[in-house]
């Protein structure tokens, strides 16, 4: 087991984002976390990447307790998040952006040596055309190629990605398809959210299921699209009235 | 802008040898004041990398030019009463760092401000033989009071600001003042220390502060808490830094040189209305030009270069 939870529970007021979650990645395995609008996936992420402190529960990273550690911390211990709202350093060249993440990410290195790891994550995630452009001035889809591309330069072990398919073309996704397959080939593992079932499918070896915070469904996309409780979660029950 | 530098460099070293006649010691005065005005207002800019909007600067100042003063006037050989200046306000610094920099935008800002007149009133209030109460102290002059030396001196003072500076933009810290500035948050998912860097950064610029606070002491031959501790010389720190471009290194010593001459000429001409054109001027730049006077030069260069 490369990273776990267990237990994890995080509350904003009276409200459960997260209930009693557990759940594991294994080394190099791409793992997906589906479930309806407003089932507390993205509150995963947060509390992994340490954005907010989790309520209860630990989070293990390698053998290494991170339940307390702060962000910085975390991804010097090799998490990569990419966020699902866009975050570029608007006035920072696409380039530097990366430059952020390959000097103080998981590994410490000196500039000659982040200009490399730059300039191999550009050619990897097809930025290189596009390196010199301040990142303001790059179209959504370039935007989130660049908010993944920048995780990818801090070198993780387990690389979190929050929709980068969001919104995407087609072609545009199969793109990022192919590069998130690329950094798996070398050993990273992935977490991902995402509603395009279609990327779900092509990409996840295993998938978990949320709603309302909690777990309600685990295994291989067959067995979960067909379990009863995910097809109530989305479609809704004939009591409630689909809503 | 490759000559740009050098070439300011070589204006600078000739300032005192210009003969200018009767007009000489006020042309070597004045750009000594530049020369102030453009250390403050760069070591200033070199912290604001961080986004973070200080408030502070006269009170790095104050301290360095006090605790040269103060020690000189105690018999501490003076080159090391100097050196004083820097080390009080960068310890200083340390300490206000630790507790306000977890703060953010106006509420840092106004915790800068708050320390300032604090400590302003602490230096107005501590017992007369120690402080010289609101009448201030008379500084012994380095360098026998020499005036061409001492603009020398102040040139030297200058440049250590430039080399910081430069060196802070040519290293890993750039990447990490410039994340930290536009989005905080995501500096620290991607591993940048952001209070460390940010404590780093406050503290390299209040010493430099009060390394010019120590120089313009020595120069000026007095301290006066209302003066030296003046609201007034944050506030031109950070209007001359923005008026030359901000988060640059020619920007804040340009805008020095550009305010600190048309203020003086501004003052030869109009006596007590230089202030309302001064004024006029400076909003007018803040208001076309965003990125201050160097952007009309990055604008070109780009054209130049076939724009993007």
């Amino acid at each position: 087991m490369l990273l776990a939870a267990t237990n994890l529970s995080k509350h904003f007021g009276g409200v459960a984002a997260v209930r009693s979650l557990e759940f594991h990645l294994d080394p190099g395995e791409i793992l997906a976390i589906i479930g309806p609008n407003g089932a507390g996936k993205t509150t995963v992420l947060n509390l992994l990447s340490g954005v907010f402190p989790a309520d209860e529960g630990r989070m293990v990273l390698d053998g290494v307790d991170i339940t307390r550690l702060p962000a910085e911390d975390r991804c010097h211990l090799g998490l990569g998040r990419a966020f699902q709202v866009v975050q570029p350093f608007p006035e920072m060249t696409v380039r530097d952006n990366l430059m952020v993440g390959a000097l103080f990410g998981s590994r410490q290195r000196s500039l000659a040596e982040a200009r490399r790891r730059t300039d191999e994550v550009l050619a990897l995630t097809g930025l290189a055309g596009r390196a010199a452009m301040p990142a303001r001035d790059l179209t959504l889809a370039w935007e989130k190629r660049v908010e993944m591309a920048r995780a990818i330069a801090t070198s993780p072990r387990v690389l979190l990605l929050d929709e980068v398919m969001a919104g995407l073309l087609p072609h545009e996704a199969d793109e990022m398809l192919a590069v998130v397959r690329s950094v798996r080939e070398t050993g990273v593992a992935v977490l991902f959210i995402e509603h395009v079932m279609r990327v779900v499918r092509d990409l996840a070896d295993r998938v978990i299921v949320m709603d309302f915070g909690e777990k309600i469904a685990e295994g291989s996309y067959q067995d979960v699209t067909g379990h009863p409780r995910v097809i109530e979660a989305y479609l809704g029950t004939e009591e409630t009235g689909g809503a | 802008m490759r000559w740009a530098g050098p070439a300011a460099l070589v204006v600078a070293l000739l300032v005192p040898l210009v003969p200018a006649g009767g007009y000489q010691q006020y042309v070597v005065q004045v750009a000594t004041f530049v020369l102030i005005n453009a250390a403050v207002a760069l070591a200033w800019d070199i912290q604001a990398r961080t986004g973070q909007l200080s408030l502070a600067p006269a009170a790095f100042f104050g301290l360095g030019a006090y605790a040269y003063t103060m020690a000189a006037l105690r018999g501490v050989p003076l080159p090391v009463a100097f050196l004083l200046g820097p080390l009080v306000a960068g310890a200083v610094s340390l300490g206000l760092g630790v507790v306000t920099l977890r703060l953010h935008g106006l509420y840092f800002a106004i915790a800068t401000l708050a320390f300032a007149e604090v400590v302003k009133v602490i230096f107005k209030e501590l017992p007369l033989d120690l402080t010289g109460g609101a009448v201030g102290l008379t500084a012994p002059p380095l360098l026998g009071g020499h005036q061409t030396g001492l603009y020398y001196l102040g040139l030297g003072v200058l440049l250590l600001v430039v080399a910081v500076s430069l060196a802070v933009r040519h290293s890993r810290l750039h990447y990490a003042f410039t994340a930290i500035r536009q989005g905080e948050l995501t500096a620290r998912v991607l591993g940048v220390r952001v209070v460390a860097t940010k404590l780093l950064a406050f503290v390299l610029s209040a010493a430099l502060t009060g390394l010019a606070g120590a120089y313009a002491t020595s120069r000026l031959f007095f301290v006066i808490p209302e003066d030296t501790f003046g609201i007034g010389l944050s506030v031109t720190a950070l209007a001359t830094a923005i008026f030359g471009g901000v988060y640059t290194t020619a920007g804040p010593v340009l805008g020095a040189i550009i305010l600190r001459s048309l203020e003086e000429g501004l003052r030869l001409v109009l006596r007590e209305g230089y202030l309302a054109v001064y004024g006029v001027i400076l909003m007018l730049v803040i208001l076309y030009l965003p990125g201050g006077l160097v952007s009309l030069w990055n604008r070109r260069s780009r054209d130049a270069a076939g724009g993007d």
